[in-house]
Parts: structure tokens; C-alpha cells; sequence
């Protein structure tokens, strides 16, 4: 797997794991039922409201017609046996009206109130006090109503009646509940139907939904087989469309990232090859120059100790060169593990306190939070600390004050060197860190380089703060566990 | 039916119960006595109920119990109401008082005598008790040597109207009654019928009082019932009473002759 590859299923697993989940308030599913279910409830509600109140009206109207044709034809029936006193007719009126349904009472009263018949027999005798209009009152669970008797437009009796209307009132009960069970039916019904509506819709979507956050991870030749043939069906070709042309894309954008890779390399290649021609050529020039002036006979003795000694050094310069260009070279994949970063900082700073160019310099080492655990690969990171620490003991050649600090940033510990000395110039700043680039004229250039593709190795990278004759801050960060 | 109306109250005492003898359908009695009642209520100043009763046995117990402190009855009847404790205030003005006998327009009975009678002859009758339309053609019949119980079937119909109605009809062949029903019929049953007798008259029917009215009612009453004929309201109840020339003072003395 090559290392792209291994990006990309990484990208993609990352993607399964940043995947949002849903409340399922906020779901398509939810909401359709929740939709469904609340117009289900009001038009149903509406509808047996409506249903309830007119058969309530046709109850209750029934009923009143009822009553009011009953006392109607009381009063016709018991007008003669009224204006005769005739007992016996009037009681048969009063019952037969007894046993008629919802029948509370009824009776019959001449002009003066004076009850003539009743359907409560201990009544007959007794004196009322009714209005001289017909009335009609409305009670809890009765009817009552009365009506004169008239003759020649005069009132000559009255007609009570009094009826129950517990009989409607447990019929419109019986409706209202009726309607309830409806609406709750209707309810239930409509959300299983809308679920099941919901799943055939959002199945397809939940499909089309993991293809997109596979692709959002990196695989791009993920295609969806959509059976739909409706909305969701077109939804889905587009999804394979956009795919392929996704695919198509990156592909060609991987090979003209490759070629031009290849085209840095060799222009690197050329560019490194021209440094380190240039970085021999002077030394080897002194060496082939002495080696030269050693093989003259007449040279004098002082000459050729002269000689000898550009020899030497110019080939310990060469030896240097080659040395820091192997290490350059021969960087090794890292290899990250979990160690107090604080212990391995305390151990570089002891080594470079013993450093000859150090004696003037001052090392401080503050860190936060001791012992502070982090992913590194420790030998790769011990030389990282000694380059950045030499880097600033040798800017300070007439002494001066090399602060190490490690302050913990939540998942991130941050390390830097800082020192007091002549600082880079700006011109050197942005290119510090290439091969062979030097603000010394001892130095090789590869120190800070080294320093850059270790830290790219554990995923971070250098950042230089410096100021003329003032100081420089070179700090990085890692990850803390 | 007391929770019923709420209010359950003591007898009313302040009513005056006018009590007319069934010679009719209630209903038409109230059509023809409401008018008069009604304006007894505004002379005396207290509500006066029209009140009839089942039929003559009824009307005459009722009488004899005082449930009545008006009544307007046979001059017959009238004779036993006064040892009751009423006395006659005044009587139907003008025309006599005599029962008639009538039969359908298109009977073959034009005279009625014990040898001409059809065999097998049916005569109606309101009540053994109505004294014009009953008694009293029994009495001209008898004296005419018709044996009514014996060469007639006799039918009792409870009121006059029926009795009319009854020969209207022909469940019977002549009926016994007198003018003031035969007056108050619809004009095409009045039509359809024919009188073919009229007894001698007799004194006029009587509105007496209860002897423990208050006199000074009494005295306005009389004065009410004999002043109608004097105003327009008093024309039109008498028109509804089908007695168009009022009412006349009466005395008792009037009605000694009156026998069965």
C-alpha cells in the first residue's frame, strides 16, 4: 500500500468516525410522521368535530321536537276534558304520556295553576305558579316545557312536560367517543403508513448518504445501484455521475501531481548536486593547490607547513561535509512512541552545557508540566534538540542566554529555543531551512534541513522567529498523549 | 312536576268559576262563553274561569258542591240549583225558550204523529237532563200521543252538537235540541237539516249566582250582562254567546211554573 493509498482509507475511516448522527427530531423519517400524523389529527379532529356537532344538533333537535309535538298533543287532547274538569279523561292523557320514553313528568293545569292530572299522582290538587308564556328551559340532564291551552286566543289551561335528556346526552357521549377512537385510529393508521412511505424514501437516501461520506473519506470509486425510479432513482445516477467525474478528476490530478513531484526531484537533485559542488569545490581546490605546492622540492619549509596544515584543514572541512550530508541523506522513517519529552530536553541540555562553544552561554530549560508524555521517535528528536540548542549556542558565540521552554497547548505540547544572539537576517529567513543555505561561514546548511524533515516525519513543521541583534525563537509542536 | 315549575303555590282564592251546563262541546262552549268571561274579569276586577263539566249528572254535582259561583244552566236544572243556594240574576233576552226537533232536509218526515211514524224510528238526544232539547220535546211529544220510550229508539249523544251531528249523519232520524245549537252548527249542517217542531216556550235560560257572593258583585255582574246590548264590546260577546239581544233581569218567581 503505498503511502497515498494508505492516506486515503485513513481519510475515509475518518470520515465514518466524524459522521454526524442525527437527532431523531431532525430526521426526514420523523418528520413525516410527525407531518402526516398532525394533518391526520386535524382533518380527522375537524371532520368528527364537525360529524359530532351536527349529530349533537339531530340529536338534541329530535328530541325537542319530541317533546314539543308530545305537549302539543297533551294540549289538544286534554283541551275538552280541561275545560270540563273531566279528571278521569285528563289522567288518562297524563298516562299514557307516563309511559312514553324520556318522559320525566307531565301535567295539566287549569288557568289558575290548579293541578287536573299529573303523571305524579300526589301532585293532582296542588296549586302552581306557571308564566302565562310558553317557555322552554334547558336543565342538566332535563327538557322542560310548557304550553297553554288556549281557546278563542284565551289562556284556559297550561300544559307542563318535562322530559330527561340523559338518553341524548349518552348518545352524543357514545358519538364523541366514537369520534375519538376515529381520530386515534386515523392517527395510528396514518403513522404506520407514513413510516413505511418514510422508510421506502429514506432508505435510498440513507444509502446515497454512506456513499457520500465514503467518497468524502477518500474513495472516490464508490457508485450507488439505486432500483428507485423516481426523484431519488435521478438523485442517484447524478451521485454516480458526479463520482466518476470525481474520479476521472483526481486521477489526472494524482499523475500531474506526480509528475510534477518527479520534475522538483530532479530539479532538487540538480540544485542539491550544484550545492554540494559548491561546497566541495573550494576546499578540494585548497587540497589539490597544497597537495600540489607539497610536491615542489624548493618549497620552503615554512610553505610547506603551511600547506600541510590547509591540507588538513580543508580535507576536515570536506569530512565535515560529507558527514552532514550522509546524516541529510540517511534520515530513516520514525518510528513514534510515548516518552516524556521534559527528560529527553533535561538530557540534551546537560550535553550541550559540556560543549566547548557553550562555555559563555547560558541554558535554562522550563517545562510546564513535568513529566509531559508525547508521540515521538526519541533518537530522531534528541538530534532535532541538539541541531535547534547548537544552532543557538553558536549564534551567540560571545556568550549569552539559551532558553528551552515546554508549555502544554490542550492535545499539543509546544517546544522552543530561543536565544539572544545576532539573529537571521530576513533575507535568509524563508529559505533557513533549505540544504546548504548557512548564516555561518563554518556552518554547512544542512543542520536546520535535517531539523525540517524529522519534524515532517512526526507531522509537524518548523517556526522561525528572529530579529536582528536581538534573538531568534525556533519552536515546534508534537503531539501529547 | 313541583320542581318542575319551581314554584308551588297555595289556592287562589281570588277566582270566580263561571260553570256553563255541557249543552255543547267544551270547546264550543269556551268559544262562545271566553268572550263573556272575559269580560266579567274586567267588571268585577278578578279573574273568572269558564269552566264546564263532562256532562248534566257532572255539572249539577258540581253545583250542589259550590264549585261554581256562576252558572248558567236549564231553567229545569235551574229549579234544583236554587234549593242548592243560588239565585237567578238574569235570563237569555227575546227570543222564547223552546226545544225543537229537527231532521235531515231530505227526510220524509214532515209531521210527527202517533200514526205516521215510520217503524223503527231512531230520535237522538243531548242528555236525559237538557230541558229544551230533551224534556221538553219529550213533553210535546207525549202530549201529542207519541210514546217516545216505546215507538222510538232513543240515543243519549252527551251534548247538542252531537246530537246534531247524529242526525246530520243519519245514524239517527230526528234529534231533539233548540235554536241557540242549531244556530251555532256550520252553516252547511244547518243547512242539511230541517226543524219540523217546536214546543210552546218556556222561560229563557238563567245565569244565577252563589247566595254568598258578595252583593255588591252581584250588582255588577247583573249590570254587566244586562247593559251588553248597549256597547260595541258587549254586542260582540253576545254575538260569540249567539244571544243578540242581551240579557234580561230575572227572579226566581219566573220559574215556579218549571216542572219536568
Amino acid at each position: 500500500m503505498s503511502v497515498m493509498e494508505l492516506d486515503r482509507a485513513e481519510m475515509a475511516a475518518a470520515a465514518e468516525q466524524q459522521a454526524p448522527r442525527l437527532s431523531i427530531f431532525r430526521t426526514l423519517r420523523f418528520r413525516l410522521v410527525l407531518s402526516v400524523a398532525i394533518v391526520h389529527a386535524v382533518l380527522m379532529g375537524a371532520f368528527v368535530w364537525s360529524a359530532v356537532n351536527k349529530q349533537s344538533e339531530a340529536i338534541r333537535s329530535e328530541l325537542q321536537n319530541r317533546a314539543h309535538s308530545l305537549i302539543t298533543l297533551m294540549a289538544v287532547a286534554s283541551t275538552n276534558a280541561l275545560l270540563a274538569e273531566d279528571l278521569g279523561s285528563l289522567a288518562e292523557v297524563t298516562g299514557r304520556v307516563k309511559h312514553l320514553p324520556d318522559v320525566i313528568e307531565g301535567a295539566i293545569l287549569d288557568v289558575r295553576g290548579h293541578v287536573l292530572a299529573s303523571t305524579d299522582p300526589h301532585e293532582v290538587g296542588h296549586y302552581l305558579q306557571v308564566p302565562r308564556a310558553r317557555t322552554e328551559i334547558r336543565g342538566r340532564h332535563r327538557l322542560r316545557l310548557q304550553e297553554q291551552i288556549r281557546v278563542a286566543g284565551q289562556r284556559v289551561g297550561t300544559v307542563l312536560l318535562e322530559m330527561s335528556t340523559r338518553h341524548v346526552q349518552s348518545e352524543l357521549a357514545a358519538t364523541r367517543d366514537e369520534g375519538l377512537l376515529f381520530i386515534l385510529l386515523a392517527l395510528v393508521v396514518g403513522s404506520v403508513a407514513a413510516w413505511v412511505l418514510s422508510l421506502l424514501i429514506t432508505r435510498n437516501l440513507h444509502t446515497l448518504m454512506a456513499a457520500v461520506r465514503r467518497i468524502g473519506g477518500g474513495n472516490l470509486g464508490v457508485r450507488v445501484d439505486l432500483q428507485a425510479r423516481d426523484e431519488v432513482g435521478l438523485l442517484g445516477n447524478a451521485f454516480n455521475t458526479m463520482a466518476e467525474s470525481l474520479q476521472r478528476i483526481s486521477e489526472q490530478v494524482h499523475s500531474e501531481h506526480e509528475k510534477r513531484t518527479d520534475a522538483e526531484r530532479l530539479a532538487c537533485v540538480g540544485e542539491l548536486s550544484a550545492s554540494i559542488a559548491h561546497e566541495i569545490r573550494n576546499p578540494l581546490s585548497a587540497v589539490i593547490n597544497s597537495v600540489k605546492l607539497l610536491d615542489r622540492t624548493d618549497l620552503p619549509a615554512s610553505d610547506r607547513a603551511q600547506s600541510i596544515a590547509i591540507l588538513n584543514t580543508e580535507s576536515l572541512r570536506l569530512q565535515r561535509i560529507l558527514n552532514d550530508f550522509l546524516d541529510f541523506a540517511r534520515i530513516r522513517e520514525s518510528r513514534l512512541i510515548e516518552d516524556d519529552i521534559c527528560a529527553l530536553i533535561g538530557e540534551v541540555a546537560g550535553l550541550i552545557r559540556q560543549h566547548p562553544q557553550a562555555a559563555a552561554v547560558t541554558v535554562e530549560v522550563e517545562c510546564e508540566v513535568c513529566p509531559c508524555p508525547a508521540r515521538y521517535d526519541p533518537d530522531q528528536l534528541r538530534q532535532v534538540v541538539w541541531n535547534l540548542m547548537l544552532n543557538a549556542v553558536q549564534a551567540m558565540p560571545d556568550g549569552g542566554e539559551l532558553q528551552v521552554r515546554i508549555v502544554r497547548r490542550g492535545r499539543s505540547v509546544r517546544i522552543s529555543v530561543t536565544d539572544n544572539g545576532c539573529g537571521i537576517p530576513d533575507q535568509l529567513l524563508d529559505k533557513i531551512v533549505r540544504p546548504f543555505v548557512t548564516g555561518r561561514k563554518q556552518g554547512t546548511g544542512l543542520g536546520l534541513s535535517i531539523v525540517q524533515r524529522i519534524l515532517m516525519q512526526h507531522g509537524t513543521t518548523l517556526s522561525i522567529v528572529s530579529h536582528m541583534n536581538v534573538g531568534t525563537e525556533m519552536s515546534f509542536e508534537l503531539e501529547v498523549v | 312536576m313541583v320542581a318542575a315549575s319551581g314554584c308551588a303555590v297555595a289556592r287562589p282564592q281570588h277566582y270566580y268559576r263561571f260553570g256553563v251546563l255541557p249543552l255543547q262541546s267544551p270547546t264550543m262552549l269556551a268559544g262562545m262563553f271566553l268572550p263573556l268571561t272575559d269580560a266579567l274579569e274586567q267588571a268585577l276586577h278578578r279573574p273568572v274561569e269558564f269552566v264546564t263539566a263532562p256532562n248534566f249528572a257532572s255539572f249539577m254535582r258540581r253545583v250542589r258542591r259550590h264549585e261554581y259561583n256562576i252558572i248558567y244552566l236549564n231553567p229545569l236544572l235551574y229549579t234544583r240549583a236554587r234549593r242548592w243556594g243560588y239565585h237567578v240574576i238574569v235570563k237569555v233576552a227575546g227570543e222564547p225558550f223552546t226545544g225543537i226537533l229537527v231532521v235531515r232536509r231530505d227526510s220524509p218526515i214532515h209531521v210527527l204523529g202517533p200514526h205516521n211514524l215510520p217503524p223503527g224510528l231512531r230520535i237522538g238526544f243531548p242528555d236525559p237532563n237538557a230541558y229544551a232539547a230533551t224534556i221538553m220535546t219529550r213533553q210535546y211529544m207525549e202530549a201529542r200521543g207519541i210514546h217516545v220510550n216505546r215507538d222510538m229508539t232513543v240515543k243519549y249523544f252527551g251534548s247538542q252538537d252531537s246530537a246534531l251531528m247524529a242526525v246530520y249523519y243519519g245514524m239517527v232520524d230526528i234529534a231533539g235540541t233548540w235554536f241557540p245549537s242549531l244556530r251555532s252548527m256550520p252553516r252547511h249542517v244547518q243547512q242539511s237539516l230541517r226543524v219540523i217542531a217546536q214546543t210552546p216556550p218556556q222561560p229563557q235560560m238563567p245565569i244565577a249566582v252563589r247566595d254568598d257572593m258578595p252583593a255588591p258583585a252581584i250588582r255588577r255582574i247583573t249590570q254587566l250582562l244586562t247593559h251588553l246590548t248597549g256597547t260595541v264590546q258587549g254586542r260582540a260577546v253576545l254575538g260569540h254567546l249567539g244571544f243578540s239581544r242581551g240579557f234580561v233581569v230575572a227572579h226566581n218567581s219566573e220559574y215556579n211554573g218549571v216542572k219536568p
